[in-house]
């Protein structure tokens, strides 16, 4: 009944390569993108390594998990997923290589000792990374980069102009160049700076306007089809996407008064369930006909509305469906009304102008009433929404609420533009993440504090500002040139660490793990320059001998010892790396190196499938109330 | 659960560009829209599997949604086309002939996909640019003030639908028709910002279409023995009600009733609703309207009080009798109706056209409402006039905000070819590490040719079409089977502010300007808006369509 099928390492290997041959074609400058359809039949287009391996339903079990870990990471980092799959395929590579020519394999089973060479590698390799990776990068690859912080952030969005603005826009343009095609990355980016400056809460970090953004973007954004994308643009307030119910009249620029009401505003006289008994005369609630009934419900429909108007509301956000009633009253009392407003714009809409929502129409309080500088239809698109501004959000929450509208020739392109925003926010908000790192560091601190001086001895000063209580730190917001500078950096690094390991007479596996980790490493930038080996051997020259000739300039101390009051010395590193190639998060590629080593072991782990017979099988058996034969014809296949 | 079915792996197509079945679809479907191009263009019959109505067509609007393709690149192209008509009503045809042109020339070049995106991507921007300044040479400033100009606009729009069979008195009657029709929606005297009214299409089937009008106000659908009450004073006060009257009560809830067998509800109801009727007559109500149905028992009540009823006048017509009357639209049966609720009718006539008879409602004082009826002799060609009309009106709310247009008659494509060229030779961008001058030179080259292919497209007539050295306009020298067929066109050139009299003397740029001499003025105009963002639709789409490498499509 079971059949069982035995994996080897090849088996992992052949998968993973051929999820890899997908993924190239559209990694790097050269790359392409994808479109998909949906089961829907909806047309989809993305760049993202996540939703092209998600969207081609693989069978095979490992090339599932694979995917699994490829889109769990992209989940938390919204970067790095082609990247994903390209390391682990060298890794499995590599590994492979070693395995196969391991000494010391016994003839009955050559595949078994590969795989246990092969396991053992992976764990040492996770080991490894969870030890010590985390000091390489802060001492050899982080100091090359250089800090943003989020003040720094928020004058320079404010003022493009300024040196350091193109930081963070160029961070987030070389993230959008792996997800759009070329020639719109530098608008959007521009684009999700201004957006970004808008949202900075004043008394608030960062990373905390970068989750809210995350949490509500769906309700921030508009899209619109049919424009060129340079029509985007941010506006003022937030968009309901909703048309007004009843028609807009008011044209007086005053501030409106609104509410945000959930429930119905004329009162369903009976419940799901509940029964009205008509002509039993006699009884206490008794009553001969309908219409008393019916009358009720208007009238306190009248009241509610009457309430509404002596509170001087001009504006109903509701939502439900409310009755034609409702909006006859609401027109005549000169109120707009919006319908079905979605729940999560009303929470947002809640939120910003920090009143509560009506549930009970009998219960307004002047507490519930917002005050809005306008409310007012607009046209984008096809569409007529609603566009409300806030009074003196400055003051009470902090910020200055605006939303976004992304346009696009059509639905797939604006959709493609949408997804691609809300993980730039995702990788932000990974490369700013404040407390991430302190933890893992304090946690492994007694193991390695004595490994690391020691071996990175000449790659360090004393003066280390990036060490927070003797541990070394990686600052949030620390981002280093793109077009593989990383992978060169701490290729470099833990070879450097491999030699040193082997001189001081470590036990020698380190030496392979560091130098298979090394190797893989150097994939992603060949791949980059694919096109162009002649820049990818000049790129590696130019990282190795910048390391190589100051090796004591670090520009992330600089920087961060300076407490950011001088931004200029964190453009340093950019006019010695050439800016042109972008820059990128080197907390992101941290948190994918050990990504990809947690997926290699579980992946090797694994060394058998069992293919079950499902229960869709057998349910559909006994449905069919099959007798014992058809049971027994079962086992016999 | 029924039954459940494993999902099955996707369908991926490598470099769907390379693929030969894809590529024939592309040029199939360039074929067939560049066919159907301008006013000498063929038409095209659509009729479904199942035996629908047959439509006739060469308009884009109606096309695009048609030709839906099971392969989603080709769907891709044709949806972003398509939210471009949607937007923009005009240049349709044109962002999806140069569109399919730009990804045609690009793969037959062989250029590297990347290096033809950036250059497009630069020459659009190149061009966009120079049709925005004002010394443009083929942008010709909108005089709102004289109806001349307007009707040239419209009639471009109404001339360039072969499909509407419509002969050259009847172009120009509609085309007057449009620009009436918009004229009448815009409000004369509102300080800040304007609002423009609404224009109802009515279509009658059978007249000639020289009785095609405009009406300002709106005209309702009624019965054929509409009662018409003696006209005693002006104006008529009017109820408008936006529930139900069937004497149904649908907000009471989900719950159940049981009715007692003596009780008889529907006459409760009823009484309540003929104590309304009773009331609104009393207020002295002349007309009454109701979005929905109202109980046949409750209309007799009404006209044997001399009120004009009118019942099922549908959602659509709401807003527009909203503002014409000032009515509000009522919806309570318990209450008394408000006295502010009801609005006034100024003027109200029964007007027949061929079979239909109508209520005619105007307003009191002025309005933005008015209604343009339109007359065809059979069905295919009135639905292609409807969009037509549609077309036109959007286009000239356009030139509202944007005064300009440009010359029509593929004189802009020709001229803009020019520009580009001559600017791609003076000077070529540093386009970094993407693009080499070479491919930028030969992708420039694709970009001009994809853009004169355009204005060929326009002859369907096996005549030759030229360019001329001096103003970069378009000309078309007949073959010899269609020459007594173009009675107009053969001296002029496509716009028609040329004729064949000029010697060409220079070959510079900018090329001599035309609107020195006011006299010329071009005959042949498009909507600047609609033009300008078709153009950059049409080289985003392509630059897409060059980008894709991968197609998966999942087959569930």
């Amino acid at each position: 009944m079971l059949s069982v099928k035995h994996l080897h390492l090849k088996h992992a290997l052949q998968t993973v390569c051929t999820l890899e041959a997908v993924i190239l074609r559209s990694f790097g400058p050269e790359g392409g993108q994808v479109l998909f359809t949906r089961d829907t039949g909806q047309a989809m287009l993305s760049c993202s390594g996540t939703q092209i391996l998600k969207a081609l339903r693989l069978e095979h079990p490992l090339a599932r998990m694979v995917v699994e870990c490829v889109w769990k990471h992209s989940a938390v980092t919204g970067d790095g997923s082609k990247t994903f799959v390209l390391l682990l395929a060298s890794i499995l590579r590599l590994i492979h290589a070693a395995a196969s020519k391991a000494p010391g394999v016994s003839q009955w089973s050559t595949e078994a000792a590969e795989a246990a060479t092969a396991r053992h590698l992976a764990d040492k390799l996770l080991a490894f990374a969870m030890t010590e990776l985390d000091d390489l990068i802060c001492v050899s690859v982080a100091p090359h980069g250089f800090c943003v912080s989020s003040e720094d952030f928020t004058t320079k969005t404010q003022l493009p102009s300024c040196p350091n603005g193109f930081c963070v826009q160029a961070l987030l343009s070389s993230f959008f160049h792996t997800r759009l095609d070329y020639v719109h990355c530098d608008f959007l980016s521009g684009l999700a700076c201004e957006l970004l400056g808008h949202w900075k809460f004043q008394n608030d970090t960062l990373s905390f306007a970068l989750q809210f953004l995350n949490d509500n973007f769906p309700a921030l954004h508009t899209q619109v089809s049919g424009f060129p994308v340079s029509s985007s643009h941010v506006i003022e307030g937030q968009v309901i996407h909703r048309d007004f119910a009843t028609p807009c009249l008011q044209v007086n620029n005053q501030p409106v008064k609104a509410v945000v009401v959930t429930e119905y505003l004329q009162p369903k006289l009976l419940r799901r369930g509940d029964m009205l008994d008509l002509g039993c005369g006699g009884r206490v609630t008794g009553e001969k006909s309908i219409i008393p009934f019916s009358a009720w419900t208007e009238r306190s429909l009248e009241s509610v509305i009457a309430t509404l108007q002596s509170l001087g509301v001009s504006v109903l956000l509701c939502a439900v469906k409310q009755s034609a009633a409702a909006l006859a009253l609401a027109a005549q009392a000169e109120m707009c009304l919006v319908e079905c407003v979605s729940e999560e714009e009303l929470s947002l809409f809640v939120r910003l102008s920090g009143v509560a929502p009506i549930s009970d129409c009998w219960m307004i309080q002047p507490e519930n009433v917002a005050t809005l500088t306008f409310c007012k239809p607009i046209q984008l698109g096809a569409h007529r929404y609603v566009h409300v501004a806030f009074c003196d959000s400055e003051e009470r929450v902090g910020v200055k609420p605006c939303s976004l509208v992304i346009c696009g020739s059509g639905e797939v392109q604006t959709e493609q533009y949408a997804s691609a925003f809300q993980d730039a926010i995702r990788m932000l908000f990974t490369t700013w993440e404040p407390t991430r790192m302190t933890e893992t560091t304090a946690l492994k601190k007694p193991v390695q504090s004595h490994q690391c001086t020691s071996l990175n001895a000449h790659n360090l000063t004393e003066d280390t500002v990036c060490r927070s209580s003797d541990v070394y730190v990686l600052k949030p917001g620390c981002v280093i040139p793109a077009g593989g500078t990383f992978e060169f950096l701490l290729h470099h690094a833990l070879l450097q660490h491999g030699r040193s390991c082997s001189a001081s007479n470590y036990t020698n596996t380190g030496v392979g793990v560091s130098q298979i980790l090394a190797d893989a490493l150097l994939t992603v930038p060949r791949q980059i320059y694919s096109h162009n080996l002649k820049s990818f051997l000049q790129t590696q020259t130019r990282v190795t001998s910048f390391t190589s000739n100051q090796p004591h300039h670090f520009m992330l101390l600089k920087n961060a010892r300076g407490t950011t009051e001088d931004p200029e010395k964190g453009d340093e590193p950019s006019k010695l790396f050439t800016l042109d190639s972008g820059l990128e998060s080197v907390s992101c590629k941290h948190q994918l190196l050990l990504a990809v080593l947690q997926c290699l072991t579980s992946l090797l782990r694994v060394n058998a499938v069992v293919r079950t017979h499902t229960a869709l099988h057998s349910a559909s058996h006994t449905h069919a109330k099959m007798s014992e034969e058809s049971a027994d014809d079962e086992t016999e296949d | 659960m029924s039954r459940l079915v494993k999902k099955s792996p996707s369908v991926c197509t490598d470099l769907p560009l390379d693929n030969a079945d894809i590529c024939n679809k592309l040029r199939l479907m360039r074929e067939l829209l560049g066919s159907c191009y301008g006013p000498t263009g063929r038409l095209k019959q659509i009729h479904n599997n199942i035996g629908g109505r047959v439509v006739t067509t060469s308009s884009s609007s109606v096309l695009l949604p048609a030709i839906a393709s099971s392969e989603p690149f080709v769907n891709l192209i044709r949806t972003s086309i398509l939210h471009h008509v949607r937007r923009f009503g005009d240049c349709g045809l044109f962002a999806a002939i140069f569109c399919l042109s730009l990804v045609e020339q690009a793969k037959q070049s062989g250029l590297r996909a990347k290096a033809v995106i950036r250059s497009n991507e630069h020459l659009a921007s190149l061009c966009t640019d120079y049709l925005k300044q004002g010394g443009c040479g083929c942008k010709v400033k909108l005089d709102l003030c004289s109806g001349r100009d307007l009707v040239a606009l419209a009639r471009s729009v109404v001339s360039s639908k072969p499909a509407c069979v419509l002969t050259e008195p009847e172009c120009v009657h509609i085309s007057r028709l449009a620009v009436r029709a918009f004229l009448l929606t815009v409000p004369c005297d509102t300080p800040g910002s304007v609002s423009l009214g609404q224009t109802v299409r009515v279509s009658v089937e059978g007249l000639p279409v020289t009785h095609s009008a405009v009406v300002p106000g709106l005209l309702v659908d009624t019965a054929e023995d509409v009662y018409l009450s003696q006209p005693c004073s002006l104006p008529h006060p009017l109820v408008l009600f936006s529930a139900s009257l069937a004497g149904d009560l649908s907000e009471l809830g989900d719950g159940l009733i049981e009715v007692h067998p003596r009780v008889d509800s529907d006459s409760q109801v009823l009484s309540q609703l003929l104590e309304l009727g009773n009331q609104v007559v009393r207020d002295g109500v002349k007309v009454f309207v109701c979005q929905k149905v109202i109980h046949p028992v409750l209309q007799l009540y009404l006209t044997s009080h001399g009120v004009t009823v009118v019942e099922r006048l549908g959602v659509t017509l709401m807003e527009p009798l909203i503002q014409l009357t000032g009515a509000q639209p009522v919806a309570t049966l318990h209450s008394a109706v408000q006295p502010t609720a009801y609005g006034q009718v100024g003027g109200l006539s029964v007007r027949r056209f061929g079979s239909k008879t109508m209520l005619h409602l105007q307003a009191c004082g002025e309005s933005a409402i008015c209604t343009i009826i339109l007359c065809h002799r059979n069905e295919t060609m009135l639905n292609e006039l409807k969009v037509t009309c549609q077309k036109a009106e959007h286009v000239l709310r356009l030139a509202l905000r944007e005064p300009s247009a440009l010359r029509g008659g593929g004189c802009t494509e020709t001229h803009l070819a020019a520009y580009v060229r001559r600017q791609s030779k003076s000077e070529v961008p540093a386009l970094g590490r993407g693009c080499s001058q070479t491919e930028y030179l030969r992708a420039a080259e694709a970009f001009c040719r994809s853009l004169e292919s355009v204005a060929r497209s326009l002859e369907h007539d096996g005549g030759t079409s030229t360019i001329d050295p001096t103003h970069a306009h378009r000309w078309t020298r007949p073959s010899d089977v269609a020459t007594e067929r173009r009675g107009v066109g053969a001296g002029c050139c496509g716009c028609g502010s040329l004729d064949g009299r000029e010697t060409w003397t220079s070959a510079e740029f900018p090329p001599a300007d035309l609107l020195r001499d006011a006299s010329v003025q071009p005959g042949v105009l498009d909507s600047f808006t609609a033009k300008l963002n078709a153009l950059q639709v049409a080289v985003e789409t392509a630059n897409l369509a060059l980008d894709v490498r991968y197609v998966i499509r999942d087959v569930n």
